[in-house]
């Protein structure tokens, strides 16, 4: 990594900014938190806020058009890479864009409108809830007493009719005179108006109290059925209206496609104008600081001497600060986001792209373990890069499986394994003879049934194998720093005991010598340890307690190598699944239905074994590379190299790179 | 016969049990997923990967039951003695018991990583991680029935 500094003809900044967003191969940073003597920043944050929130209701808007009208989307167009478009169109999008503004404003300006509608509604329809009771009620629920009568109108909590309520009445109050109407009861409501004499009205009340009357919350002054007349022709209205705005708002889905690139513009501007706030600047030039791989700086001096005339410096970078940037070849790269998704590494640690990729390929393929799901996985990622032409990040993604698929297909040939025991299943069916797949195929295999702990002892090895890498960069990287008790007592032993114990585990199998040659390298390692580990404790007891002690760190390697049996679990899970699903397919032998049911089950079983198994396989692998690979050696924390480039969602100007 | 029965039987604990605990651990885990993306519909993927990781208990379980069935003539071969259905029976209860309460621990653990990475999307690889910390136990206990279980019937007992 390179430090890089341009400086330049203020009237030529727009272009040079333009050709640095495109090639994509600096990181912008600053001379420092403020400008350097003799220099000024320009402060661009009114509009970067601007070009922010024009983003912002570009996507609210694409929200409530894909609400109201979704975008017809294939499964597959995840896949898709961005549209390519001519770098002159930007010009014509920038002229649009406040047009475009304008429609979305008033797409989010209708929104809202539809939804103080449906609030509305909810009110309308609540109220009509109240007023249902009083359907009956041919006078105004506020209706007041005439010259002689009093009229109470309200609602009892019970359910009363006419004989009950006179009872009730005629009980509370004897001498009370009274009439009433029942207009509406349910088993915890009723609801009448009651008349009496004017002078009786008070005895009335108490009366009705008693027995838990109330009044109703909102008298009005029409009747009730008006009243309902009127809400729902309101509510008519509104929704007429509400048809009206959404109408509205469909006749404005033609300009989905231009609102996302607006959208983009907004980004790429905003992008341009962070950068533009780092700038220091005179009234004639302009020097940018940034930070660029070593590899790129030729062609950053003949781009920008290209679009302008300039000066471009290079100077060594401070590695503590630099951000890093991982480069590796086709092979190793799909791999970099399973790092990078871990931590990105530091200017210390080396670079574990490469060990991971290859280990990380090959567990996949022992535990996903079947040459027809493996061939399936190689081809479906090979047409998929091939028609969607995706964006370098799902190129990346599927290229990943694509490996992955290579080791599948391999260790299904080792295992025996295509769909499971399809062929050998296949040939029983039809010609009657039994055959089992060791049978039909012509080379030599592993049944993971049969062979399972051949196959766990295999695992535990290679697992050995994994983790003795996993220290061996340990090693390389505190020899590298110089740190050699690190490296030599503290990895280097363990290395040493762990391969003792392959030779010694080695030697139980096979002969007396090889296995005296293990416990000797072995207690000699120990012993190393013993002498070594407490080297940092006072006093010679409390050195060798220490050293004692360290052994007990035995144990958490053990578990690091048990934990590789899952190799052998998630195989035989993958086998057993295909196997089951294939002897469910051939249930109903081979007459014309039962092919069809074959075919059925044959299809949706594997699919679902290689839903379920290649999900499993993944996250298993992942574990073994974050757990006991990289807790081996790996610290990460570097900050990742990211280059002022175009982040944009939906489209691409052709001829520029991507970080 | 009794070893035929004894064997059925194992293989019924072996698949049950163990699949008591993916379910509950699953069950768990996809209740809080949902909650997750009733909010936010894109963290689909990640959701489904991490509900669906103390799924394999469920898995382990079965396939020990359905290799027992192999072995135990139920799908055509010897039947077992009584020994070694007995031998059958108590190989089961390592994955029974085994993948019942890491697929319980497993929901638990999963329902946290996914609370984790709704917050933060960055998180996920971390929760996936430490997710799988707990398979290791079902992983073991699968790892002695199937050894026992496939070296039964080669044994006179």
């Amino acid at each position: 990594m390179k430090k890089v500094r341009i400086i330049a003809l203020r009237q030529d900044r727009k272009r040079v900014l333009e050709h640095l967003q495109d090639s994509a191969l600096v990181q912008v940073t600053n001379s420092g938190d403020k400008a350097s003597d003799g220099f000024e920043r320009l402060d661009t944050t009114a509009q970067l806020k601007q070009f922010e929130r024009n983003a912002e209701l570009t996507e609210q808007a694409l929200k409530i058009l894909n609400k109201i009208a979704p975008e017809k989307k294939g499964m597959l167009s995840s896949f898709k890479g961005r549209k390519e478009i001519d770098p002159d169109e930007i010009g014509r999008i920038a002229a649009d864009s406040a047009k475009i503004i304008g429609i979305c404003q008033k797409i989010v300006k209708l929104d809202k409108q539809r939804a103080d509608y449906a609030a509305e509604q909810v009110r309308i329809r609540t109220s009509l809830a109240q007023l249902e009771p009083w359907k009956k009620l041919d006078i105004p629920l506020n209706t007041k007493d005439t010259p002689t009568t009093a009229v109470l109108i309200g609602t009892l909590p019970k359910m009363y009719d006419d004989t009950l309520l006179s009872e009730c009445m005629a009980r509370e109050c004897p001498e009370l005179i009274f009439e009433f109407e029942i207009l509406y009861t349910s088993a915890n409501m009723t609801c009448l108006v009651f008349f009496t004499p004017k002078k009786q009205r008070e005895l009335a009340e108490k009366a009705l109290r008693t027995i838990g009357f109330s009044q109703p919350l909102n008298p009005t002054s029409r009747t009730p059925q008006v009243k309902m007349q009127r809400q729902q022709q309101k509510s008519e209205e509104i929704a007429q209206k509400d048809e009206e705005a959404k109408k509205e708002i469909e006749e404005l889905v033609q300009y989905r496609e231009r609102i996302c690139e607006t959208q983009d513009y907004f980004v790429l501007r905003s992008e341009k104008y962070a950068v533009l706030a780092n700038l220091d600047q005179t009234k004639h030039v302009f020097v940018l600081y940034g930070y660029i791989p070593e590899e790129d700086c030729e062609e950053l001096q003949a781009i920008c001497e290209k679009a302008a005339s300039c000066v471009v410096e290079f100077e060594e970078a401070d590695p503590a600060e630099a951000p890093v940037k991982l480069k590796n070849n086709r092979f190793a790269q799909p791999a970099q986001s399973i790092v990078t998704m871990y931590s990105t590494p530091s200017h210390e640690d080396i670079d574990p792209t490469p060990l991971l990729a290859f280990f990380f390929y090959f567990f996949f393929g022992m535990m996903f373990s079947d040459a027809g799901y493996g061939l399936l996985m190689i081809l479906a990622t090979g047409l998929a890069i091939k028609i969607f032409k995706p964006d370098k990040r799902m190129y990346n993604n599927l290229k990943l499986f694509q490996y992955c698929g290579v080791a599948t297909v391999f260790w299904g040939l080792v295992f025996g394994s295509i769909f499971g025991d399809a062929p050998a299943m296949f040939y029983t069916m039809f010609t009657g003879q039994p055959i089992t797949m060791q049978e039909l195929l012509p080379w030599p295999t592993l049944d993971t049934q049969k062979d399972a702990l051949m196959i766990m002892i295999l695992s535990i090895a290679l697992g050995l194998v994994h983790i003795l890498v996993g220290m061996g960069c340990k090693f390389y990287v505190c020899f590298k720093r110089k740190e050699y008790a690190k490296a030599f007592f503290d990895t280097g032993l363990w290395m040493v005991l762990l391969i003792g114990a392959a030779v010694l585990a080695v030697g139980m199998a096979t002969n007396g010598t090889v296995l005296t040659i293990g416990v000797v390298i072995m207690i000699a390692a120990a012993v190393g340890l013993v002498l070594t580990q407490g080297r940092e404790k006072k006093g010679i007891f409390g050195k060798l307690i220490g050293g004692v002690a360290s052994l007990y760190d035995v144990t958490s390697y053990i578990s690091d190598l048990l934990s590789y049996s899952r190799l052998l679990a998630l195989g035989l899970t993958t086998g057993v699944m295909a196997q089951v699903f294939n002897m469910l397919s051939q249930l109903f032998g081979t007459n014309p239905i039962g092919i069809i049911f074959m075919i059925l089950v044959f299809v949706a079983g594997h699919a679902i074994t290689i839903g379920l198994n290649a999900l499993g396989s993944y996250v298993h692998t992942m574990r073994l590379q974050y757990v006991e690979m990289f807790s081996k050696f790996y610290e990460g924390g570097g900050k990742p190299f990211e280059p002022f480039s175009t982040k944009s969602k939906y489209f691409k100007t052709k001829g520029s790179k991507e970080e | 016969m009794y070893g035929m029965f004894l064997a059925i039987l194992a293989a019924s604990i072996a698949t049950v049990f163990a699949g008591i605990g993916s379910a509950k651990g699953v069950g768990g885990a996809a209740q809080t997923a949902m909650g997750v993306l009733s909010e936010d519909s894109s963290k689909f993927g990640k959701m489904l990967v991490l509900t669906l990781l103390p799924g394999t208990q469920g898995l382990y379980g079965f396939i020990v039951g359905f290799l027992i069935l192999i072995n135990c003539g139920v799908l055509g071969g010897n039947l077992p003695t009584a020994g070694q259905g007995f031998a059958f029976l108590a190989a089961s209860i390592a994955i029974g018991i085994g993948g019942m309460i890491s697929g319980f621990a497993q929901g638990k653990a999963a329902v946290s990583g996914i609370t984790m990475t709704a917050k933060d999307e960055k998180n996920f690889s971390k929760a996936m991680v430490s997710i799988t910390l707990v398979e290791i136990y079902a992983l073991l206990a699968f790892i002695v029935s199937l050894l026992v279980v496939i070296s039964v019937p080669g044994r006179a007992i």
